[in-house]
């Protein structure tokens, strides 16, 4: 297998706040090229981790590495590589977005603005406004184009979307998956799992500090086969085709339901058996990561009850 | 009777920015939804009604009172969520919650306790020390602890974890249950959807829609898209079935919705009763795969939130030396 370059590299990673807060030998490696998603509840984690990358926090235990250099004492060095949206956001004391964009364009040294003015387009924001007056939708567009407009090689993002109205948040995903195509290293973390879902190669669900399991998102998502739930409208058609050669995955007798799962290269068998019933609908069911998780999270604590 | 009454509200901060003649009222033990893009004005029509700012035009008015001048009035009886949560430095949870509970004098200690277990909020910690979504629990905690009829949320579910967001929904309708009256906005539809009696819709400080959200419940509209390996049976699949006529997205007879050429992609809208002649027609056919898109109400408003503005962007002047 051809050797993957280690961008991000979380090591052991401790750091105890007492009352079970915290984070706790954490794990994992984010590879150069891929984006990696960090989903969680409120308070397990993530943002710890996350100010534990950009090198705020002094880990208790473990490290960080950075395109090998440590996160706590080298992160100026790391800082140059590195575009960064925190998930709470506070401006410095200027007076308009305008004003904020070009101290960092001279903090980062950008020669023109172009990129900044295409960012700043597309998510519809009014650069003119006053920093202080704008809503929270505005302030996390500007937080967007402040990160992304400098065009940094890795991309970590606490909460991107937070605040974001519906087709915002579609722009916002479609910036992101440019990025990826430009070969960005990107760690992202949210609490919408279908965001995660279409950006994602792979995904780490962290619950009270540890993580508890990473998905491979493209793995999961199983290209080659659907599932479909098909419900007919008479009993005999129901029990008819039960006896037929399907995959069937779940089966509801209330309903006279079934799921099926079935490869693509196959969907004209299916629809040919299918003209001869009557159905009440035929829907896809796809595959869901929040699905995926929960049944992870409920098989680890019912492990934990049967230990103790 | 009505509770919260917005008149003809303006405020105009210039470029554009602002509220211009909104109209609306929430009435007893209704849950009103509020939507629109960011910066369309949500957060500065429930500041008005909150009697935070005075109106330039117009006037908003609480339990029939004239919001700016009687807001210390209102705001006994209203259960207030900013949109942006600015937490006082120095406090635990616990001491916030009290110097809230001093402030409103009230002291319903059964209640806080609900409140805390139910969104389960360990208050004991200092404030700078909590997430994002501690500190939206908090707020909520200290909103509603007194037990308020009138219930005005600004974008209360943003930064909330999957399953706060559920426990906070359910909060919602039970509160609606108990006959409070609730003033909601949100960007997050299967909430609006879940709650709402009637919703509003706002886009560049003017609302353009308002309507109750059993209109667009329940309906039965299926959208599935159909991919084709090859040219010719895309061509001939086009030409057998017919185009969808659509009225104000109701499907009034099923058919080909869209078509994309590159993708060989046919989206097709239909009613659940139609699925059976729109199978049959697909079996005569060498499908590649076939999906169904799910029909929203997530759907239905975006195309309220389409837009394409130019705002102008950062002009770059070299500085002399």
């Amino acid at each position: 297998m051809e050797e993957k370059e280690e961008v991000i590299k979380v090591t052991n990673l401790t750091k105890d706040y007492k009352n079970n807060r915290g984070i706790f030998d954490l794990n994992f490696t984010v590879y150069k090229g891929e984006t990696f998603g960090f989903v969680g509840t409120n308070g397990s984690g993530k943002t710890t981790t996350i100010r534990h990358i950009m090198g705020f926090i002094k880990p208790q235990e473990g490290n960080v590495q950075v395109l090998g250099m440590d996160a706590w004492k080298d992160s100026c060095e790391i800082k140059k590589n590195v575009a960064y949206i925190p998930g709470e956001i506070a401006f410095p004391d200027l007076s308009t977005g305008i004003a904020f964009f070009k101290a960092q364009a001279e903090l980062l040294n950008l020669k023109n603005m172009d990129h900044a003015n295409e960012l700043i387009k597309r998510l519809q924001l009014d650069p003119s406004a006053n920093l202080k007056r704008m809503s929270k939708g505005m302030k996390q567009k500007t937080a967007i184009v402040a990160a992304l407009m400098g065009d940094k090689d890795i991309l970590i993002l606490d909460e991107p979307t937070t605040g974001l109205d519906p087709l915002m948040r579609e722009t916002f995903l479609e910036l992101i998956k440019e990025e990826k195509a430009k070969g960005k290293t990107i760690l992202m973390s949210s609490q919408m799992f279908d965001e995660l879902e279409t950006t994602c190669d792979r995904v780490a669900l962290i619950f009270d500090g540890r993580i508890i399991d990473i998905a491979d998102i493209n793995a999961l998502k199983n290209a080659d086969s659907k599932a479909y739930k098909i419900e007919f409208i008479e009993r005999e058609d129901y029990l008819k085709f039960k006896k037929l050669k399907f995959n069937i995955i779940r089966d509801q007798e209330k309903y006279s339901q079934v799921t099926i799962r079935i490869e693509d290269k196959k969907i004209n068998h299916l629809f040919d058996v299918l003209k001869n019933y009557r159905l009440k609908f035929i829907s896809e069911v796809k595959f869901n990561l929040e699905k995926h998780f929960k049944e992870i999270l409920q098989e680890k604590i019912k492990g934990g009850e049967n230990v103790q | 009777m009505d509770i919260i009454e917005v008149n003809d509200l303006t405020q105009d901060y210039g470029h554009g920015r602002g509220v211009f003649n909104v109209s609306f009222a929430v009435k007893e033990g209704e849950v009103f939804g509020f939507l629109g893009p960011n910066g369309a004005g949500k957060s500065t029509t429930i500041r008005h009604i909150m009697g935070f700012s005075r109106p330039q035009s117009g006037e908003t008015k609480v339990f029939g009172l004239e919001s700016f001048h009687n807001y210390y009035k209102i705001l006994a009886n209203v259960g207030y969520l900013p949109g942006e949560i600015a937490l006082p430095e120095g406090l635990t949870g616990v001491e916030f919650i009290n110097m809230m509970a001093d402030l409103r004098h009230c002291k319903n200690t059964e209640r806080l306790d609900y409140l805390l277990d139910l969104f389960k909020l360990n208050p004991k910690i200092e404030t700078k020390l909590m997430s994002l979504g501690d500190k939206r629990k908090l707020a909520i905690v200290a909103a509603f602890m007194n037990d308020p009829d009138v219930l005005i949320l600004d974008e209360p579910t943003s930064g909330l974890d999957p399953i706060m967001q559920q426990n906070f929904i359910d909060y919602i309708k039970e509160e609606k249950k108990r006959g409070k009256t609730i003033l909601l906005s949100s960007h997050i539809f299967n909430e609006v959807e879940a709650t709402c009696d009637r919703i509003a819709i706002i886009k560049d400080g003017r609302i353009v829609s308002t309507f109750a959200t059993n209109l667009i419940k329940h309906n039965e509209n299926k959208s599935f898209e159909v991919f084709f390996d090859k040219k010719e049976e895309y061509d001939r699949f086009l030409k057998t079935l017919p185009k969808a006529k659509l009225k104000m997205e109701k499907i009034i007879s099923y058919g080909v919705k869209s078509k994309n050429d590159q993708e060989l992609k046919v989206e097709i809208a239909c009613q659940d009763k139609d699925i059976n002649k729109i199978v049959g027609i697909i079996s005569d056919f060498k499908v590649k795969t076939f999906k169904q898109v799910k029909f929203t109400l997530e759907d239905y408003f975006m195309q309220f939130y389409r837009e394409d503005k130019d705002f102008g962007g950062v002009e770059w002047k070299k500085k002399k030396k």
